[in-house]
This record gives C-alpha cells, structure tokens and sequence, in this order.
C-alpha cells in the first residue's frame, strides 16, 4: 500500500483532473439547465426537500487538507463516484430536454469510475471487493426529480472541488 | 418452366473462366424438345458449347467463357424458334477481385459529436459490393486481451469512415480498432490501432481578437500587435497548448510560427513586426501536457500594427 507522501503517476494525475473538470462542465450544464426550464436555480432552496429526501453525500475525509491520505482518499473519491452513479440512476426520468446532459454526466462519472478503480487495482490500493451503491433515494414525482437533479449535481460539485484540491497535491513534487 | 440455367458461383475472379449449363424442360410448350441450345454473352452468340440428353429426356448444354473480362455479364441460354431467338434463361455473373486490406486507418475524438471518427483508405475498386465495418474492443494495457466488445460501425454506403458513438466508449482507457473489408469473393482485415480516445481528440479552433487599449492596457508599441484569444468553450476543461502564426497581408512572405503560448495566458503582444503593417493571423490549440491532435487554425484576424 503506498505511503501517506506517496505521489500519482503524473499521466493519471493530469487525465484525473481533466476529467473531474469534465464531470464538473457536465454538472453545471445539467443545472444550467435545470434553472433554465424549471427556474431550480438555487439549491439552498432546496435544503429541506434534500433532507427529505435522504440524497447521501460521500465523505471526504481522507481528502481534506489536514487529514490527506492517498489510499484513504482515493478509495472515498471512488466510492463517491459509484454513489453519484446510483444517485444519478435514480433520476432517470427527467424531462426530456434534460436527458442528454444527464446521460452525458452518467457516462462521464462511469468512464471516471472505471479509470480511477484500474489506477487503484495497478498501484495495489483497490479494495477486494468493488463498492455498491447502497440504497438510493425513491424520487417519487416529477419535481421530486428535478429538484433531486438540482441537489444532485450541487453536491457534486462540492464533492469535486474538494477531491480536486486533494489530488492536485498528490502530484509529483 | 421452359429452361434453367446453373452457376456453380455467381461472382467469379475477374479475369477466370466459368462454366454454366442449361437445361431445358420437354414440357416446355411449343417447344421443339430436340432444339439446339444457343448461348448469348451480353448480346454475342457465343460457340463452343456442348449439348447432351439427360437419362430423363431433358436436353443439357454446357459452355465454358474462358475469360470474364467485364464486372458484369449477362449470360443467356436460348433456343431457335421459327425465325427468332428465344430466351429461356437469364443469369447475371459478377466478375471482380477480393477486398485489397484497408490501411490509413485513422482516428479522432470529436467533442461536437462527441464520437470517435474513423476514416480509413479501402484500397483499390474490386468491381464487387465490398462492405466495410469498423471492429473494436474495449481493453486494457496495450490492446491483447478483449475486455469488452463494442458493437460494429457500419458506415454508410460508398463511405469510409465511421462514427464510434460516446456511450459505447471508455474515454480514458485503451480500445483496439480495426476494419474489415468483405465481399463474395473474400474478406480483408486492416491493421489494429490501439488507441485512449481522449489521447486524438481533436478541438475546434480557438477564436482571436484584438486586445482593445483600455485604462488596464496600454496601446501597443510600433510594430506590434496587441490580441488574445478564447478556447473552443466545450474544451474549457482540458488544458491545452496554442500556436500562433502570422504573415503580412501584403506579399509573399511565408508564416511565421509564434508558440507555444499555454491555454490559460489568453493575451499576447505580439512584437518585432513592421510598422503600419497589415497583419494576417491564426491561432490553433492541442490538448497539452496530455496527448492530442492540433485543432484546425482558426479563422484569419487581420491586425494593422502601430506607426512608429
């Protein structure tokens, strides 16, 4: 397993970021949208509607600053993915001016997901057995989706902007 | 049914022999069953044929062409009757060459598409319906074993290149490709790229300006220019590197190249120009430090450089 100081492959490290950054246009392309047709354009509207609705969000821990721990954090990073999939799974069904931004996000956090478990598998961090999504959220109506969407993709943009952080210090001194 | 005519094949090398035969029903009505069976080639009566009685009384002709010579002949098996010539059969034979292997093959990633094109050299004509398809597979490391399969692009007719949709691709991860040439007369394989998707994307074009003076800019000096630029916006999330090329308007002079100038400057005083000169310029952009492919230049800014 690699040490708390170890680096990244800088090949991996700069196709991670690019594809985070890729994730990242996907979502806010999605909420663009979202506030576009629906005027969901706040998420902070939303709070008590998400909380409602139990939508999960990953922990980081082993990401933040304080804590940072390569192993630790890409193996969260990876289970948060696999989440974000069953999360944006759930939300199929969304109107159909909104289907090709959300498939567009789904199978960039798929290709993400993949590339990041191959990278774990190589440097001998992945776990034995792959992370299922657990139980997601029931979206029991039409707007129950959007707003689900609006969060969704709210949250995930946290959930990038902090691994992001973490894996640009992962690089090769 | 009066006459039938048998191939043993109907598409032949172009250039071999084929040998047909007729045989023609006594049932046929009106039908002198004794007739002598005549062969046509296109329209030329053709000699050399040979005519025997079956056990069952039908009368058989064979006839061997010892050289097809055009992709398409009509072959006809016909009798006299009265004072005309009578068809009784018709076969049509193709004559051609198997599939030539295709080469060049070559791809992009299209972020407008957001497809994998695949264009590919088919080689010479085989005077043949020849169909193409372009094979591939998901992999890891370098392309030996097949993880997943992706379903064939079958480009449209008379064209070589395909389009590799976005949901059956793994942008990030190594996939073999090939192209498979088939027509009646054989099959053909291309040679295997292994290729990341990401790894020959190919961006737009960025798009040039001229850098207005403003409180925050001064003007520029004699002889030089002040611009900046905007990546192709769907590419915003890849880094990239971008050249610069200019030339005089006016005259013949060649390009001159000005990089690499990295993605995230996106204005640049370009000096060591002429004075009260028109300049022609063009600026194209790669994904860079991560492999890609040079977009096209983008469309000409011209740009008069100060009085000195």
């Amino acid at each position: 397993p690699l040490g708390p100081t170890s680096s990244l492959p800088q090949s991996f490290l700069l196709k991670c970021l690019e594809q985070m950054r890729k994730v990242q246009a996907d979502s806010t392309v999605l909420q663009e949208r979202l506030c576009a047709t629906h005027k969901l354009c706040h998420p902070e509207e939303l709070v008590l509607l998400g909380h409602a609705l139990g939508i999960p969000q990953p922990s980081l821990s082993g990401c933040s600053s304080h804590a940072l721990q390569l192993t630790g954090c890409l193996r969260q990073l990876h289970n948060g993915l696999v989440l974000y999939q069953g999360l944006l799974q759930a939300l199929t069904g969304l109107p159909p001016e909104l289907t090709p931004a959300l498939e567009t996000l789904q199978l960039d956090i798929g290709d993400f997901a993949i590339n990041l478990w191959r990278e774990m598998e190589e440097l001998g961090v992945a776990p034995a057995v792959p992370p299922t999504q657990g139980a997601m959220p029931a979206f029991t109506s039409a707007f129950q989706r959007r707003a689900g969407g609006v969060l969704v993709a709210s949250n995930l943009q946290s959930f990038l902007e902090l691994a992001y952080r973490a894996l640009r210090s992962f690089a090769k001194p | 049914e009066c006459g039938r005519i048998s191939l043993p094949t109907p598409t032949v090398h172009l250039g071999d022999p084929i040998t047909a035969s007729c045989v023609i029903s006594p049932n046929c009505s009106h039908l002198d069953p004794e007739s002598q069976i005549l062969w046509k080639l296109g329209t030329e009566l053709q000699p050399g044929k040979r005519q025997r009685r079956l056990a069952d009384g039908r009368q058989e002709s064979t006839i061997t062409v010892p050289r097809l010579s055009s992709p398409r002949v009509l072959l006809s098996c016909c009798v006299r009757w009265g004072t005309s010539l009578q068809i009784l059969d018709q076969a049509e034979v193709q004559a051609g060459y198997p599939p030539a292997t295709p080469h060049d093959l070559s791809c992009l990633m299209n972020l407008t598409t957001n497809s994998l094109i695949c264009q590919w050299e088919p080689g010479p004509d085989t005077h043949l319906s020849t169909h193409f398809t372009l094979k591939s597979f998901k992999s890891r490391g370098n392309c030996q074993t097949q993880e997943d399969s992706i379903l064939n692009c079958l480009p449209n007719d008379g064209q070589n290149h395909c389009s590799i949709p976005r949901r059956d691709l793994l942008l990030y991860q190594n996939m073999s490709i090939w192209v498979e040439a088939k027509n009646a007369l054989g099959t053909s394989k291309s040679p295997q790229l292994c290729l990341v998707p990401m790894d020959v994307v190919k961006l737009e074009p960025p798009t040039l300006w001229a850098l207005a003076p403003s409180p925050e800019v001064a003007p520029p000096q004699p002889g030089c220019l002040l611009l900046r630029w905007e990546p192709w916006k769907p590419s915003l999330y890849i880094e990239q590197k971008c050249e610069l090329r200019h030339q005089p308007q006016l005259g013949e002079d060649s390009w001159v190249l000005v990089g690499p100038l990295l993605s995230q400057t996106l204005q640049y005083e370009l000096c060591g120009l002429l004075p009260s000169t028109a300049y022609v310029l063009q600026m194209r952009c790669t994904r860079w430090p991560l492999p890609g492919q040079w977009s096209d230049w983008s469309p000409s800014l011209t740009l008069t450089t100060a009085q000195r």
